[in-house]
């Protein structure tokens, strides 16, 4: 464990699934050789395939203690890289439409707002990713170059890439598959959480760009801090499957979840949009209680009164939303 | 002689099964000589391969041993490499080594070429074709120190008072010269060294050229084969062979 831990909490009842976050990220960070098919941020839509595709179920992750197997994903599972046949269609006079090449299969965001039936209602919900900076992470453990590390002061975790040598165990140990393999370099990357803007007292690229203003970001262990407050002090944001037992550092606040129909007045138990089975599959079994408190919250100020929590959520500057401290700890070099 | 080979035998695989992974240095078993040819063809020709002159030398059969898991999570891995052929000659002030060994599927590719301008200047980035793909590869590891006598480092990429140089040779990367000092401590050192490799009929043949090392050095080597998944300590190995 670290002395301290930054994390962020991602409110999924604001996400409009525009995906400014990714390209804020990836015109940052993977805009090199080798990264085009690296989202250190992505954003998929719930329930769905995921990217890469089927990642929920492919393994990695701790078990009794223990790292669980997990296979490589493929390209396939990425999905290729495709372009457009422009200079025919441009310069060459052919008559045939722009087509991609080759035939796209999958590829990040395949399958936006395809979603999933809710007995005769489609339903869905957009769920942002990032390396989750785990408390005990996976990836860490897995690597024989002893290349990943955890910062000391701020729990955020980092590959070195003077040690890595490509050998992709992190990946297979990583449950949420968020560590890239780079082809040109040999090495592999993953988000870093914007150190370096964070040091500057900058937040997150991610977090400074999205304008669902969905995302919270501070130290877990700062009792000033949004996180701290909306994870630990209303306890309303859970990790995504706290089952891989690597302790998520990143934190969703779940949808309300209203009924289907007629919502006014009805307990999410009785008509629930999104079937609560799928949140607890996502966030665990806890996902009911706080949905019960955030339900308990909309109606304390439906009834004219002030909640504390939901004020939070609305995170209306940037003051409220974020608080990012410089480094606590100097590092001896 | 035998008794002796045995002895040694059963001291490396007790130290492998054991897991307990010897820091110190190893007894050299007698027997494990690998002579040295001198060679009238120039290190260019032997470099290239040349059968003419690779073939006029005897070639060592030397064993190969696979690794045992070394992580919880890894797949099981069968013995599909029992032995590799090695050939030294010494031509010109230098040792050319010549591996040979038999792998029915051939891993290697060609990687896109990065063009000489920064990305952030080009529409176009190198895109990664393949994420789980690894490379046959094979390493020649050597004491940095020569003359240690009869102690030879540890097999486990030496120790800390024997650091070793490792040439290692990557059918997608190609050359590159590793240094190490104990399990899990190699790194690359940004050098490069002469090397070749070709493969035909299921069969690798890669030539290394090493500075020329005095007799009594001890070598050792490994091979990688990328369908097995191999990489890191996921590999074969042979155990020290001392140079005539």
């Amino acid at each position: 464990m670290s002395k301290h831990q930054y994390a962020m909490v991602m409110d999924l009842n604001k996400c409009l699934g525009c995906q400014t976050c990714t390209i804020a990220c990836k015109k940052l960070w993977t805009d090199r050789d080798g990264t085009g098919y690296m989202y250190w941020n992505n954003v998929e839509t719930r329930p769905g395939l995921g990217y890469p595709r089927q990642w929920d179920r492919i393994g990695g992750g701790w078990r009794d203690g223990a790292l669980q197997p997990s296979p490589l994903p493929t390209m396939d599972d990425y999905g290729h890289a495709w372009e457009y046949n422009y200079e025919q269609r441009l310069y060459e006079g052919k008559k045939q439409p722009v087509m991609p090449s080759p035939d796209p299969k999958s590829g990040v965001n395949w399958d936006e707002d395809v979603g999933g039936m809710n007995e005769d209602e489609n339903y869905f919900f957009y769920l942002p990713r990032i390396c989750n900076h785990c408390t005990y992470p996976a990836c860490l453990e897995a690597c024989p170059r002893k290349a990943i590390y955890k910062r000391d002061e701020d729990g955020i975790v980092v590959i070195d890439q003077d040690r890595c040598q490509g050998y992709r165990y992190c990946i297979k140990a990583c449950p949420y598959k968020k560590i890239y393999f780079n082809e040109v370099t040999g090495k592999s990357e993953k988000c870093i959480f914007c150190y370096p803007r964070l040091e500057k007292g900058e937040v997150n690229a991610c977090a400074a760009q999205c304008p669902g203003r969905l995302r919270f970001v501070g130290l877990l262990d700062d009792p000033e801090s949004p996180v701290h407050k909306l994870v630990l002090v209303h306890k309303i944001a859970l990790p995504l499957f706290p089952e891989k037992g690597t302790q998520p550092n990143v934190f969703y606040v779940p949808p309300f979840n209203p009924p289907k129909r007629e919502n006014y007045g009805k307990s999410i138990q009785e008509d629930p949009r999104v079937p609560l089975d799928y949140l607890i599959y996502l966030f665990g079994p806890e996902v009911k209680d706080v949905i019960m408190r955030l339900e308990t919250e909309l109606k304390k100020t439906q009834e004219g009164g002030r909640s504390e929590a939901l004020q939070l959520l609305i995170g209306r500057d940037a003051e409220t939303r974020f608080h990012v401290r410089p480094p606590l700890v100097q590092i001896q070099v | 002689m035998r008794i002796r080979l045995l002895v040694i035998i059963v001291l490396v695989s007790l130290q492998l099964s054991a897991g307990s992974w010897a820091q110190t240095g190893v007894k050299l078993a007698a027997g494990q000589s690998l002579s040295v040819a001198a060679s009238s063809a120039g290190i260019d020709t032997l470099l290239s391969g040349g059968p003419a002159a690779w073939n006029q030398i005897a070639a060592k059969h030397v064993a190969l041993n696979r690794t045992p898991p070394l992580y919880d999570t890894d797949e099981p891995a069968t013995l599909e490499i029992p032995s590799v052929d090695v050939r030294v000659a010494r031509t010109g002030g230098k040792l050319l080594v010549q591996l040979t060994w038999r792998d029915a599927t051939h891993d290697a590719v060609t990687l896109a070429e990065v063009p000489n301008t920064p990305p952030e200047t080009r529409f176009r980035k190198v895109q990664t074709e393949a994420d789980d793909r690894f490379f046959d590869a094979a390493a020649i590891m050597f004491p940095e120190k020569a003359g240690t006598g009869a102690i030879a480092p540890s097999l486990q990429m030496g120790d800390a008072e024997h650091p070793v140089a490792i040439y290692y040779w990557n059918a997608t990367r190609g050359p590159m010269l590793m240094q190490a000092q104990g399990r899990s401590t190699t790194r690359r050192t940004g050098k490069t060294f002469p090397a070749s490799g070709s493969y035909q009929n299921g069969q690798w043949s890669v030539i290394f050229q090493l500075p020329d090392l005095p007799a009594g050095t001890t070598v050792a080597f490994a091979v990688w084969n990328g369908g097995q998944k191999d990489r890191d300590g996921r590999k074969y190995f042979s155990v020290w062979q001392v140079l005539e």
